[in-house]
Parts: C-alpha cells; sequence; structure tokens
C-alpha cells in the first residue's frame, strides 16, 4: 500500500527531496545548551535556546540536538556581518530601539533568496541571537540559579499564536500605516516610552518591506538570464507576488499563502518560533476568491499548501474547531490542508481540533492520514476543551472561540495572549526530595503530616517562581521585544506596547509545564503505604536508599516499584495523582505575576524526562538514577500493565480544562493492528471515546518498534534516514536527534499487543 | 452467590470479538491442546508462578515456605508442587513478585464493575466483554451470574468457548450471549482426540444447537474459530472439511470465520509454571501459507473468512 493519496508532481517531488534532504543532513537542527534547559527550561547560558553560532555558541560537545525542528537553514558558516551589527558599532543597550535597529540592519543583510521549481519563497541561515547577544542583566540571571536550586526555572520566548488574519487584510504596507498613525497619537498625548517604541516598530517594517521587494528583485533577475520558459514563468510570478507584498495586502491565495511564510521567516528569525493558527480560516476567503474568479483549483491549492510546509520545515497550524457561533468550522482548505499534507507526509506539526459536531468525514481522513504515514501527524485535539480551559482561565468569548492548537501540548487564543507557553518548568520531584528530608529530621509520623511538608515545599518553589519570572518580565520588552509578533496581535499597535510588555496583550497568564507527576505520584504512594501505614522502613533508611541510588537495597526497591503505579486505572494511585494533580494547579493559580495574570499549571513537560534521570538521583518509587523520568503525564515507563485504556481512564481523572494541556502519547506498533481491524478506524472511535470524556490531546505514533531499536545506534543506515517520529508535541527525523532521545524514545511504553 | 476464579483480565483487546473489548479468563479447561497458548488456564485451582526475569534472589519465598516445597535450584527457584500446600505465603512475601498466584477469585458484582470499566470505549467501538479461558463453561454457576449480570447492565457480551460442555448448560447460557466464539479445531474425531484430548462429538452437536437457536431467533452472533497449527490443524484437508461443515450447517447463521495463526509468544508462560511445551520451538506459519488456507476456507465460506496472529517471514 502507497502511504499517499495523492502523487506529487515532478516539481513537488523535487521541493520535497531539497526539503527532506535538509532535513536529514541535519541542517535543521535546533540546539539546547545543556541538559539543565531541557529540565528547568533555563540553561543559565544563553538566554533563548542555543545560538547555532555567534559568541554564545557552544561546540557539538558541550549543546545538545533536540532534531530537526527549526525552518533555519544551516549553512555552516557564522553571520557575515556580525561585526557590523549595529549594537557592536554604536554600542549595545537594552531597549526595544537598540534592539530594532540591530534586527533591521540584520534582515537588511539575510540574503533574499529564490530557489528553482519553488513559487513560495522565503529561507533564513541566521537567527538574531546569532548576531544580537539574547543575555538577560546578572539581576534576572543571579535569580535564576538560585530559582533552579529550588527546582524551577524558565524562558520567556515565543511560543504564542499571532492573529495572521491581521496582516494578510493589511499587508506589511496597511499595518506600517497603522504603526505610524499610532506614533502620531502617542506623540500627541506626549507618550515618549509608547512613541519610541512605535518609532523602532516602523524600522522593523520598513526592513521587512525592503526584505519583501529584494525578493522581488531577485526573481526578476533570475527570470532574465533563464531559458527554460517554466522556469521563468515561475520567476516573473514569485517577481509579481514579492511586489504586490511589498506595496499592499495579499490579493489570492497564493500570495496569502506567500505572505504566511515570509511572516514566519522575518518572525522566527528573532529566535523562535510560534504557532500560526487556524490555517483553515486564514484562507478560505482568498480560495473562494480564486474560484470565483477561475484562477485555481484544488490542485494548485495542495500544491501550494504542500509548498509552505515543505519551505518552512514543519508547520504549527490548526484545523478545525468551531466558529465564532460555535458551529462546525471545518471548510474546503480544512480538507486540502490535510491533503496537502497527505501528499508529502512526514514530518509536521499540523494539528486537527475535533469536537462533536464536527464533520465526521473530515475527522475519519484525518484519523486514516495519522495512521497512513503513521508521524504523528495530525496531533488530535478536542478544541471544546482547549476554548473552555481559556474560559476558565479568564479571557473573554471572543478572544477564547479562536482557540488554535500551537505548539506541543500547548495552545492559544490566537492574537489575544502572550501566556509564556512551553518554556517554564516546574520539577515537582524537587520539593518532594525536601521534604523527605525534612520529614527524617523532623520524625514525621503520619503521611497527612507529610503531605503537608511536600504541600509548603511545593509553595516556596512556586513563590520563587514567581519571583524569578516577575523579574523577567520587568525587563523582557527591553531585553528581547517580540516586535513582528506584535505587529499581529490584537491592540497592541494602537496601545504602542510590544507583546511581551506589561499591558500589552489581552492576557499574559504564566503557564508552567510541571515535569515527573507520575514519578511523584508513584514515589508519594509508595512512601504512604510502605513508609507511613506499614512501617516496614524509616523515612531515614528510605533516603538513605536513594542517596545511595539503591545499592544493596534491592529488596527495598522491589517492595517500592511494586506497589500500585499511576496509569493502570487503579483507584489507590489515581485518587493520589488527582491529589498530586490538584495542589500544583492550585498552588500556581495562587500566584500572580506583574501583568496581573496567575500561574496555570500544564500537565506536560516535552523532554526534561530524558535528561532529569541523574540530576534528580533515584525517586521512591523504585526508580534508579540513570532511568528518565516519565514523559508528561503519561506512566512511567514499563508501569502500565493494562494498556491504553486504563492509561487513558487514569488521565482522565483531572479535569483538563482547569489545565493548560497534557497529552496521551500512545506509541503503536504495526503489529498492534495486526488482523482485522481498520487503523484509522481504530484510532479513531479511541479518540473519539476519549476527548468525549474531556482528554485533550492525543499524539499517535505508528511504529515499528525493531526496527527503531536498530536504528538507535545505526544512523548512518539509509534505510533509517526517512523514520519520522513525534517525539512529543513535535515531530522529528529520528536519526537526526541525539542518542539520548533515540534511547528513550524506544524504552517509552509501547502497546505491543492486545 | 458463586465466587469464580479468573486467572486474568485483558482491557481493550480487539481480537476477542467485535469492536473493543474485556476479555475476562476463566481457569480451568476440560480440554489439555498440546498447542494451548494459555497453559495457566488449565489448572481448575490456584497454583504458582515463578518469573525468572523479576527474581532479585532474595530467598524470602524459601524462608517462608512451610511445607519446604521450595528449593534453591540451578536455574532458579524450584517449586515442589506434590508437597506445595497452596497457601501462597512465598508470594505474598515475594518483595518482586517473581513469585505470584495464578487465579483469583471474584465476587460476581465485582467483576461485573471490573469487566466494565472501559465501558467509555464500549459504544464507540461497539464493543462489550468477552468470557474466555480455559473454557468458561466448566464453571456454569458463576458463568451464568455474570453474563446475566453484563445483560441487565446492557453490556455486550461474547463467550469464547471450545464447545465442550453439557447441553443443558449452553441452553442455560444461551440468552445472555450476544457472539458465540465457538472454536473448530478438527473435524476428524480421532484427531480431535489425539490433540485436544477429547472427541468432538459433543462440540459439534453442541454447535448445532446454538446454531439452530440462531436460525429461530436472530438474535446472536456465530463466528467460528480455527486455530492454526502447524502439522496439525493448519492442514488443507481439515480446512476444507471443516469448510465444508460450515457451508453445509452454518452457512444461514455465520458471520465471520476466523483462522488463528500460531503464536508461541505464551513460551515463557510454560516456564514459570514449571511445565514442558511440546510447541516451544514451533515455527511460525509463513504468510504464503496463511493466505493459502485462508483461500481454501474461502472457497467454503466466502466473505466471511477473518486472519489474524502471527506470521513469520519466508525466511
Amino acid at each position: 500500500m502507497t502511504k499517499s493519496k495523492f502523487k506529487k508532481s515532478d516539481r513537488i517531488q523535487k521541493l520535497w527531496e531539497r526539503s527532506t534532504g535538509l532535513s536529514k543532513s541535519g541542517k535543521r537542527n535546533v540546539y539546547v545548551d545543556n541538559a539543565e534547559f531541557l529540565v528547568y527550561h533555563w540553561s543559565g547560558h544563553s538566554a533563548g535556546f542555543s545560538p547555532a553560532t555567534g559568541e554564545l555558541a557552544l561546540s557539538d560537545d558541550e549543546r545538545i540536538n533536540l532534531g530537526d525542528h527549526n525552518c533555519r537553514v544551516d549553512v555552516g558558516t557564522s553571520f557575515p556581518y556580525l561585526d557590523e551589527m549595529p549594537s557592536r558599532v554604536k554600542g549595545f543597550e537594552y531597549s526595544a530601539t537598540n534592539w530594532a535597529r540591530d534586527y533591521a540592519f540584520f534582515l537588511d543583510h539575510s540574503p533574499a533568496e529564490v530557489y528553482p521549481n519553488e513559487t513560495i519563497v522565503g529561507e533564513f541561515h541566521w537567527q538574531l541571537d546569532e548576531a544580537r547577544n539574547f543575555v538577560y542583566p546578572d539581576e534576572v540571571v543571579e535569580l535564576g540559579f538560585d530559582l533552579r536550586q529550588m527546582g524551577a526555572g524558565g524562558t520567556s520566548l515565543a511560543h504564542t499564536c499571532p492573529d495572521l488574519s491581521i496582516g494578510l487584510g493589511k499587508g506589511w504596507v496597511g499595518l506600517l500605516k497603522d504603526v505610524t498613525e499610532s506614533k502620531e497619537k502617542w506623540q500627541r498625548y506626549g507618550n515618549k516610552k509608547r512613541s519610541a517604541y512605535l518609532e523602532a516598530q516602523e524600522q522593523v517594517v520598513k526592513a521587512i518591506i525592503r526584505y519583501t521587494m529584494r525578493h522581488s528583485d531577485r526573481a526578476m533577475e533570475l527570470a532574465k538570464a533563464e531559458n527554460d520558459p517554466e522556469q521563468k514563468a515561475r520567476y516573473q510570478k514569485i517577481a509579481a507576488n514579492m511586489e504586490q507584498l511589498a506595496k499592499g495586502a495579499p490579493e489570492s491565495f497564493e500570495q496569502a499563502v506567500q505572505w504566511i511564510q515570509l511572516f514566519q521567516v522575518v518572525e522566527r528569525i528573532n529566535g523562535h518560533g510560534n504557532g500560526y493558527g487556524r490555517l483553515d480560516q486564514l484562507l478560505i476567503d482568498f480560495y473562494k476568491k480564486d474560484l470565483g474568479n477561475g484562477i485555481i483549483t484544488r490542485e494548485l491549492a495542495r500544491d501550494i499548501l504542500a509548498e509552505l510546509y515543505l519551505k518552512y520545515g514543519g508547520n504549527y497550524f490548526s484545523f478545525g474547531g468551531r466558529d465564532r457561533d460555535g458551529r462546525d468550522a471545518t471548510n474546503e482548505i480544512s480538507w486540502i490542508g490535510l491533503e496537502a499534507y497527505d501528499m508529502i507526509g512526514g514530518y509536521n506539526h499540523l494539528g486537527v481540533m475535533w469536537h462533536e459536531d464536527m464533520d465526521q468525514e473530515y475527522y475519519s481522513y484525518a484519523c486514516d492520514v495519522v495512521t497512513r504515514h503513521g508521524c504523528g501527524v495530525p496531533t488530535l485535539v478536542n478544541y471544546d476543551v482547549m476554548r473552555d480551559s481559556e474560559l476558565y482561565s479568564g479571557y473573554s468569548e471572543e478572544d477564547a472561540w479562536n482557540v488554535s492548537y500551537s505548539g506541543c501540548q500547548w495552545y492559544c487564543a490566537a492574537g489575544a495572549e502572550y501566556s509564556d507557553h512551553d518554556l517554564n518548568s516546574f520539577v515537582l520531584p524537587a520539593p518532594m526530595q525536601r521534604a523527605m528530608k525534612m520529614a527524617e529530621e523532623q520524625n514525621t509520623e503520619t503521611f497527612e503530616e507529610f503531605w503537608d511538608l511536600y504541600t509548603r515545599e511545593v509553595e516556596r518553589t512556586a513563590e520563587a517562581f514567581t519571583e524569578f519570572k516577575n523579574r523577567v518580565y520587568k525587563w523582557q520588552d527591553r531585553v528581547w521585544p517580540e516586535m513582528v509578533t506584535t505587529l499581529c496581535m490584537k491592540d497592541t499597535i494602537q496601545k504602542g506596547l510590544d507583546v511581551t510588555a506589561i499591558g500589552g496583550p489581552h492576557n499574559a497568564f504564566t503557564s508552567v509545564n510541571v515535569l515527573g507527576v507520575p514519578n511523584v505520584v508513584d514515589s508519594l504512594y509508595a512512601m504512604k503505604k510502605i513508609i507511613f501505614e506499614e512501617k516496614k522502613y524509616t523515612m531515614a533508611q528510605l533516603n538513605d536508599a536513594i542517596q545511595n541510588n539503591w545499592k544493596d537495597h534491592e529488596v527495598m526497591r522491589q517492595i517500592m516499584l511494586n506497589q500500585e503505579k499511576f496509569g493502570n486505572d487503579q483507584d489507590g494511585v489515581d485518587e493520589m495523582y488527582v491529589r498530586v494533580a490538584e495542589n500544583i494547579h492550585d498552588t500556581l493559580e495562587g500566584q500572580r505575576n506583574l501583568k496581573g495574570f496567575h500561574f496555570r499549571a500544564s500537565l506536560f513537560q516535552y523532554m526534561g524526562h530524558t535528561y532529569a534521570g541523574p540530576i534528580l538521583g533515584a525517586t521512591p518509587d523504585g526508580r534508579f538514577a540513570e532511568e528518565p523520568i516519565a514523559h508528561g503525564c503519561n506512566p512511567m515507563h514499563g508501569r502500565n500493565h493494562e494498556g491504553i485504556t486504563a492509561t487513558a481512564k487514569s488521565l482522565l481523572k483531572v479535569p483538563f480544562r482547569e489545565y493548560q494541556g497534557g497529552s496521551l502519547q500512545i506509541e503503536l506498533q504495526p503489529k498492534f493492528f495486526d488482523g482485522k481491524e481498520n487503523k484509522g478506524a481504530y484510532i479513531e472511535n479511541f479518540s473519539k471515546a476519549y476527548m468525549k470524556k474531556g482528554g485533550i490531546q492525543i499524539n499517535f505514533n505508528v511504529i515499528d518498534l525493531e526496527k527503531l531499536k536498530k536504528a538507535v545506534d545505526d544512523i548512518e543506515n539509509p534505510e533509517y534516514a526517512d523514520i519520522v517520529v513525534k517525539v512529543t508535541g513535535y515531530s522529528a527525523h529520528f536519526v537526526v536527534m541525539d542518542h539520548e532521545f533515540r534511547k528513550e524514545f524506544v524504552n517509552r511504553v509501547n502497546y505491543t499487543s492486545v | 452467590m458463586e465466587k469464580g476464579l479468573v486467572f486474568d483480565i485483558h482491557r481493550g483487546t480487539t481480537h476477542d470479538g467485535p469492536g473493543m473489548r474485556t476479555t475476562v479468563f476463566l481457569k480451568g479447561c476440560p480440554l489439555h491442546c498440546r498447542w494451548c497458548q494459555n497453559p495457566e488456564s488449565m489448572n481448575p485451582d490456584r497454583e504458582l508462578e515463578w518469573d525468572a526475569k523479576k527474581c532479585i534472589g532474595c530467598m524470602s519465598c524459601i524462608t517462608h515456605c512451610q511445607a519446604k516445597a521450595l528449593s534453591p535450584g540451578e536455574d532458579g527457584i524450584r517449586i515442589n508442587r506434590k508437597i506445595c500446600r497452596d497457601c501462597f505465603t512465598c508470594a505474598d512475601q515475594c518483595p518482586s513478585k517473581a513469585m505470584s498466584v495464578v487465579g483469583r477469585y471474584w465476587d460476581t458484582s465485582d467483576l461485573v464493575k471490573e469487566a466494565c470499566k472501559d465501558s467509555m470505549f464500549f459504544d464507540d467501538f461497539s464493543g462489550g466483554v468477552t468470557v474466555s479461558g480455559g473454557e468458561p463453561v466448566l464453571q456454569h454457576k458463576f458463568l451464568y451470574e455474570f453474563l446475566e449480570a453484563l445483560k441487565m447492565q446492557g453490556v455486550d457480551t461474547a463467550l469464547d468457548t471450545s464447545g465442550f460442555g453439557k447441553r443443558e448448560r449452553y441452553e442455560k447460557i444461551y440468552p445472555y450471549v450476544d457472539t458465540f466464539l465457538y472454536d473448530i479445531k478438527f473435524m476428524d474425531e480421532k484427531l480431535h482426540q489425539e490433540y485436544t484430548g477429547v472427541s468432538n462429538k459433543i462440540i459439534l452437536d453442541n454447535l448445532r444447537f446454538v446454531a439452530d437457536k440462531i436460525r429461530k431467533q436472530k438474535d446472536t452472533r456465530l463466528w467460528i474459530r480455527t486455530p492454526l497449527i502447524p502439522g496439525a490443524t493448519a492442514v488443507k484437508e481439515n480446512i476444507e472439511e471443516i469448510g465444508w461443515f460450515i457451508q453445509k450447517e452454518l452457512a444461514d447463521v455465520i458471520e465471520r470465520w476466523e483462522l488463528c495463526a500460531f503464536n508461541n509468544v505464551c513460551k515463557e508462560k510454560y516456564v514459570k509454571i514449571g511445565q514442558d511445551w511440546e510447541y516451544g520451538h514451533c515455527r511460525l506459519m509463513e504468510e504464503k501459507e496463511v493466505r493459502e488456507l485462508a483461500a481454501a476456507a474461502e472457497t467454503y465460506a466466502k466473505g466471511n473468512v477473518v486472519v489474524s496472529g502471527l506470521m513469520g517471514d519466508a525466511s
């Protein structure tokens, strides 16, 4: 059986070869500075991800490779105009004006490239953080190290979702007009700070317009030299499209897609990316208009979207969901968008937002695609629970309906929030470990007394967290404003405030990924039973055993390990899960940032579990120090004995609408489907049953475990080059990832047979 | 109230009847099929099993055995099952659960609750609860109560049976079964006797009875299942004979005929309960062989033949 229902044209095939070639040869890798970044989401070195080149770049031995999770195309050298950066020549300061001057110079010196066969253009080789140091002042960094000692950390960067309908409607020129008008308004009001910000914003938009026009010029130049009439026509079309985008708003479907691609480039170039919203809603009107004018077909639109995916290298777009009035929002672009993925397959990050009133056929198709390609694309998420969790937090209905799956496990009200997703980490075992020490010193006798110690320590970490984040927020819009994103947020330009500024966006919660929930649950439950109820061992003995990584304490380890474990739908330990989850939820909700919003718990942390083991040491759930910890709120590796349904039911014991996400990760083997059952139908039925009961997200991988095991240590073998896995919320080529990630992935719970 | 002896419960299965199901395995079986995949199901009583992979060698089982039935051996803990008093203290004391008890007694109401834990999945998958074994009809009183209780709750039920049991038991149970998963292993009575230890006469008679009931009441599904065992049942003549029988006597009532290819993943189970297994080294069926048998079956039960199970490579 061929994987795809749609055949790639020769042109798309060539673009596919180039794009996947870049990924597989490691030219799209994302790096982080160190293991601490993965565990605490703060490296203590650069203030973001690891800059690939430049002053803050680390060597391959030091940094960790997350895999091909970037749209930056590595050319192996650093930014050629590094020494001419305005901040180096004229002086560095923490201000939007200084940042914008660097940004404009950087973009003006980024090449405008057009490649054969493409009609959607825009690619970059360096990010701004390779040329301008992304670091906070010492007063922030010091607090960061203190917080890490307490078991938490965080980075504030990107990870929101602009509302691209704003830019698609106005074009760069229209956006510039808004900026200028707002600037003049704030000048009239005498607000120097805001008018200075908007003046800097003008420089940013003007640079983008120049960058756009340079693409037009470049395409025209290529057209002149081109002899092949088809290719010549393509260059001419690009030149015309880019000229239109430099001078006005997109007028056709193709121009709209090109606008989106270029927005992604000029935005992501500042250091990291965002979710880009509901592609079907953004494009449907352009498509309908072109259909009416007879200048587009479904096939053509499919090719254009496939190009967009290949060009960017994995897009966070979503489809489906509901419209403003609560009706099914699935439209023809929802279909074409998935068909385009179906055509090219592989690495991507599209999400389908299911709800009970969704077009059944469309959801069946989504499940069919995820099964046939086996790469975890699209991610299946629950629109109603996402929207309801926004409403629960306090978003207005007007903002919340336009929620979009935006990244790994997170979602945003498009254009209406900067809620610091994905890069704040609360390492829950840390306060538990402190409580264990205290329980030993105080001879704590009952579990309830111990629970009090634990919750007090959780609270202490949360307070330290708030102090750190507030210090970051005080500086953020001066250290690293996100000026391009700001252009497509609601009301930010009118306010003259950056999206990262206090008072900028409509909503500015602090979202926190909680790491190690299942290990804490399993540990607390085992301690409750063995230490406090049966009193088989004392806390001192347990602390001693853990300190020594269970050496000479195998009997104790086995006893702790063989207690009920989370993820098997067992009431005892699952009650502990509810208790632990509620506690961290309430504790975080009790913290308030200086933007006036509370902290929100996400029961998911994307990568820390792989590297956290040695940092945390052994845990009372019977885990050795060298073992990874649990992935998100999925049961600890090898502790699921009752199958997928039991795990799903365990997870569902907390109401996800009160949290900020938490995905059920399922690695299925083809063998699992052995025999009669239709795979797509299985995934459809399972996910529907799960989401009807309040589940928020499922990542399905369909993998051949035997093949993956071989691929762990045989990464040069061409047979394994094309394997794409949904690592957590993001996908990557398996062999491109760091060895530790490969090893961890194959050791996860695998539902081999039923 | 009867208590049932259950040796396993599988949730989320897609191989034991329609949709996604929870399968409850009752312990004890009157047949002794030489290829049996669930050797721990045969004995109608609880029994010890020992798992070398889990054992940490702490010897606490030996220390706690009052009958002196346990001793250290070269390949692990030896169990002298003749003098074991089935007190299972050793299992209670084992920190790593290497020593454990196969079989647990359940009240009907508790088992219904346990078996319906996945009810949230039953609707979307059109699934329910399957009772398998062993031979569930061996615990007929409990089985009857259990099936009745499930039906009272509106749960779809399936019964996986060898067909070996008294007629009146099938009569009594029939109204509470939505799907019969009924084994036909051999048509030849002698071969049946040789490989399973019992004649197939009662089995086929009961099957005719079930088929008759379905014919009259049309509210129950019938799936025939034939294990494909290399050198035994997986022989073309046997499949053709079964096919002939199905065509002649069941054509109007059968919904599916499943050919379940042999697998050897249960090898470990034999080791754990200290038994030898003559099929331990038996090869997997090749896909080609299975397809050929399926094609033969198709000529008798067109459109109803389904293949499942593990298949090996041609190599």
